[in-house]
C-alpha cells in the first residue's frame, strides 16, 4: 500500500528509535532522505515525479503534518501542457453566455472585487487510483494528490452578479490556457450554478497568502471548494454561462461515475453515470511511514481527515486489522471544506509486524469503506488506510 | 531505471543553498527496448512522456483501448502497427509487473523547511 519510494521506506526504516519517540517532524525525515536520482524541479520540493511533460507531482504523505500544506508541497495536475506564456499584465477574463452584460476583466479590475479567502483541501479525483486492483489507466497516483491551502480571491459569485445572469443559465463553464496537443480535446469543464453562486466558490488569485504560482493557475483560478480538483480550472481566461452541462470529454465520459456498482470489465452506458462533484470521507495516515521499523513503547500515529462538502466527526486507528478501533484526537485547526489532522499516542506493547488503519467518518454519516469502491476511471478511492510498521 | 548525466543539471540554481549529493536523474524518461520502441516513441512521447506509460499496470484489453483512444487524439500509429504497439505496451506493462517507483523532484534548500504560507 505504500507510495513512498523503495529508498524513502529503506531509509525510514534506519531511523532511530530516539527520533521517532521525540516525535521528530516526519517532513523533517523527509529532508534528509538520501537525494540520488532525484529530478531538478524549481520550486517544487522533494515531491513524487509522476510525469514530467505534462507536470503530475504527488506530496509524500509524510508532508501532511501541517494544516496548510506549503505551495512547494502542494500537488500538481495537469492535463496538458501549462500555458506557454502568462503575462499578468495581457491577461484577461472573459464572461459571456447566458447573462445580460457580457464582461471582459483585466487582473487589475478583477482584484476591484472584494476578496475572499477559503481554505481548502483540494483532491484530484484520482487520487488513490494506483490502489485499485485491477489497475485503471491514468496517471497512478499514490495517496498524495491532495493538499489544504488558504486560497483567496473575488467571489464567482459576485463578478456573475455584475455581468447578470439570465433565468436560462443553469450551468458555468470554465475554460484555462492549457495548451492542447494533438487532436486532444480541450480541458473544459462546468459546474452547477447553485455551486457557482456559493459564496465560497471563487476566482483565486491567492494562495496561502502568495499570488498563485504557474503551476496552481497563475493569474487567476477557478476554487469550487469541497469538489474534486478538476472542477478548479487553472488559468482560467473564460467564464460562460450555460443552459446546460457543458459537453466535451471532460465531462462526458471523462469524470463520472457509475450510478450502481460495476465489476472490472462490465460495459458502463453514459445514460447510467453520473459527473464527479463533491470529495469522499477520507483519512490518510501520514506518520509512521509505511514500512517503518519502531522500538517498543510510544508512537504517534497521525495524519489528515477531509470529505469534501461534509465536516470530519471522528478519526478512529485500529491495530489489530479492525476489530477493535480507538478515538484519535481532532487537531484545533478547522475551517469547512479542509482536512482536520489528528493524532493517537499508541503504545506498543510487544515485538512484530503491525498493520495500523485510520478510518474518517464525517458529519453526513459516511464512513471510509473497508475496500475500495472499483470504478474503470479509479476515482474517488476512499478505503481505510493502512500503514505496515515492523516493531522490534 | 534510467539515471544519468543530464545536461538539464544546468537549469539547476546556482545557489550555494542547494545540496545535490548526486547525479540528477534524467529529467523525461525512455520507452524499454524491443521491436516497437522506435514507434512508440514517436507515437507517444509527441503528447506526453514515457513516464505516463511506464507507471501503467494494465491488461491487454485495457491497453487496447487506450492505444485506439489516443490514436483518436492524434497519436500517430500506423494501422499496420497497431497490433504489435498494443503487444509492446501490455507486455512491458502488465498487471504483474513489480510495482512503479517514481522518482522525486530535488530538494532545493536541504534541511530547512520551504514555506509559503
Amino acid at each position: 500500500m505504500s507510495t513512498t519510494t523503495k529508498s524513502r521506506r529503506e531509509f525510514l526504516k534506519q531511523m532511530s528509535r530516539a527520533a521517532l519517540l521525540a516525535g521528530a517532524a516526519p517532513s523533517m525525515l523527509a529532508w534528509a532522505l538520501p537525494q540520488g536520482q532525484s529530478v531538478p524541479f524549481p520550486g517544487e520540493d522533494d515531491m513524487l515525479l509522476r510525469s514530467f511533460r505534462f507536470v503530475d507531482l504527488e506530496s509524500p504523505v509524510e508532508y501532511f503534518d501541517t494544516w496548510l500544506t506549503p505551495v512547494p508541497h502542494f500537488f500538481v495536475r495537469n492535463h496538458m501542457y501549462e500555458p506557454s506564456e502568462l503575462d499578468a499584465n495581457d491577461w484577461r477574463l472573459s464572461l459571456g453566455g447566458e447573462v445580460e452584460k457580457p464582461l471582459t476583466l483585466k487582473l487589475t479590475e478583477l482584484e476591484k472585487f472584494e476578496t475572499h479567502s477559503v481554505v481548502n483541501t483540494l483532491e484530484c479525483a484520482g487520487n488513490g487510483r494506483s490502489l485499485h486492483r485491477p489497475q485503471v489507466p491514468g496517471i497512478q497516483w499514490g495517496k498524495g494528490a491532495v493538499g489544504t491551502a488558504r486560497f483567496a480571491g473575488p467571489r464567482l459569485r459576485d463578478i456573475l452578479q455584475r455581468a447578470g445572469i439570465k433565468p436560462t443559465g443553469k450551468h458555468v463553464m470554465f475554460r484555462g490556457l492549457d495548451e492542447v496537443p494533438g487532436k486532444v480535446p480541450p480541458f473544459i469543464r462546468s459546474i452547477p450554478i447553485e455551486k457557482a453562486l456559493d459564496p465560497d466558490t471563487l476566482i483565486a488569485t491567492h494562495m496561502n497568502g502568495s499570488p498563485l504560482t504557474k503551476h496552481h493557475g497563475f493569474p487567476g483560478r477557478a476554487l469550487v471548494p469541497g469538489w474534486v480538483g478538476a472542477a478548479s480550472c487553472k488559468w482560467l481566461t473564460e467564464i460562460k454561462v450555460l443552459d446546460s452541462e457543458f459537453v466535451g470529454n471532460f465531462m462526458n465520459p471523462g469524470y463520472r461515475l457509475p450510478n450502481q456498482p460495476v465489476k472490472p470489465g462490465d460495459t458502463v452506458k453514459p445514460e447510467d453515470t453520473h459527473p464527479v462533484t463533491g470529495l469522499s470521507v477520507k483519512s490518510v495516515i501520514a506518520g509512521p511511514s509505511d514500512g517503518a521499523n519502531l522500538k517498543a513503547g510510544k508512537v504517534t500515529v497521525h495524519g489528515a481527515a477531509w470529505a469534501g462538502e461534509a465536516d470530519i466527526v471522528r478519526v478512529e486507528i485500529s491495530a489489530d486489522r479492525g476489530a477493535t478501533w480507538s478515538r484519535a484526537k481532532l487537531a484545533h485547526d478547522q475551517s469547512h471544506y479542509a482536512w482536520r489532522l489528528w493524532s493517537y499516542d499508541w503504545k506498543i506493547g510487544k515485538a512484530g509486524e503491525y498493520t495500523i488503519q485510520s478510518r474518517a467518518t464525517d458529519s453526513q454519516g459516511h464512513t471510509q469503506p473497508a475496500t475500495p469502491v472499483w470504478n474503470p476511471s479509479g476515482y474517488l478511492y476512499n478505503a481505510v488506510d493502512q500503514v505496515k510498521i515492523y516493531v522490534s | 531505471m534510467l539515471y544519468h548525466i543530464s545536461a538539464l543539471a544546468l537549469l539547476m540554481p546556482a545557489s550555494g543553498l542547494v545540496a545535490q549529493k548526486s547525479v540528477p536523474a534524467k529529467v523525461t524518461a525512455d520507452l524499454p527496448a524491443g521491436p516497437m520502441q522506435a514507434k512508440a516513441t514517436t507515437a507517444c512521447l509527441e503528447c506526453h512522456e514515457a513516464r505516463v506509460i511506464l507507471q501503467q499496470r494494465l491488461s491487454k484489453p485495457v491497453w487496447t483501448k487506450e492505444v485506439d483512444k489516443m490514436t483518436k487524439w492524434g497519436a500517430v500509429v500506423d494501422p499496420a502497427d497497431r497490433d504489435a504497439l498494443i503487444d509492446y505496451l501490455s507486455t512491458n506493462f502488465s498487471p504483474d509487473k513489480p510495482a512503479y517507483e517514481p522518482q522525486t523532484t530535488a530538494v532545493e534548500k536541504k534541511g530547512s523547511a520551504p514555506k509559503n504560507y
